[in-house]
């Protein structure tokens, strides 16, 4: 059960490891929100998997779903933003943003 | 094992194709593919319910969304992005599998996890009687939300009145 453990969460960091170096180095603001959301399937991965391998999968599909609310609740409004700020500056470049004033 | 490895591996390289590839609608469609796989995972699992939701909502729902968003910001494609960010990203994710082979198993002793032992009761009475502060929670999180989307878009009807 330990190797499975560790395959699953393997590849879990695996996928947040891809999404974080998305984060880090792109400038388009959808490709980052691309790699918000790889990063949030390696979570619910880890989460799914060590609830399977410690006989809680019940719990573990419980706390996925709630996950996966507050995904969808997040992608609705991030993605609001994004064509809220591409009206405002006519470019989805993230470092346009650094010039905003207020 | 060998087909959750095949499918776990699927699942890192449609993740990769989603922030490697130019072209943003076959980005979108590439972390649909990759939420697809990560439903057959969660099946196999035994966490049919999870896998249903990442079915039907992650890939589902939040692919229709991506998709409405870059037909709504047409000119997204055209930023460039530096040439060394993509070249530079396999010799980084070979670097990283070789620490995360290394250092992983032994943090996983000492990371503190769910207790062992088996649950009693069915999914229905552990979501809606164990877990029911959870749900108001979620409740209010889509409302949240809702109210999000509509602020940012009566913002700009506003703008268009003056």
């Amino acid at each position: 059960m330990s190797n499975l453990w560790f395959l699953y969460i393997f590849f879990a960091a695996l996928l947040i490891f891809t999404g974080l170096y998305c984060l880090l180095t792109m400038r388009n603001l959808i490709k980052l929100f691309i790699a918000v959301e790889i990063i949030s399937k390696g979570v619910s991965l880890a989460i799914v998997a060590t609830g399977a391998v410690k006989n809680n999968i019940l719990l573990a599909q419980s706390l996925a779903i709630t996950y996966i609310v507050v995904e969808v609740a997040l992608v609705a409004t991030a993605l609001a933003l994004i064509i809220n700020i591409y009206k405002k500056n006519k470019s989805l470049d993230v470092r346009l943003l650094s010039k905003l004033k207020g | 094992m060998a087909i959750q490895i095949i499918l776990l591996c699927g699942l890192v390289i449609f993740s990769a194709l989603a922030i490697l590839l130019r072209d943003l609608i076959k980005a979108a469609l590439s972390l649909a593919v990759a939420s697809l796989l990560l439903g057959i995972i969660f099946f196999r699992l035994a966490a049919p319910y999870a896998a249903v939701f990442e079915i039907s909502v992650v890939a589902g729902l939040i692919t229709v969304l991506f998709i409405l968003t870059i037909a709504l910001t047409k000119k997204g494609d055209e930023i460039t992005e530096a040439r060394l960010v993509k070249l530079a990203f396999p010799v980084f994710l070979i670097l990283f599998l070789v620490i995360d082979g290394l250092v992983m198993k032994s943090l996983l002793q000492k990371i503190p996890a769910l207790p062992s032992g088996p649950e009693s009761g069915t999914f229905g009475e552990v979501l809606w009687k164990q877990r029911t502060f959870d749900l108001v929670a979620q409740v209010g999180v889509i409302l949240a939300g809702v109210l999000a989307v509509l602020a940012l878009f009566r913002k700009k009807e506003e703008d268009k009145d003056e």
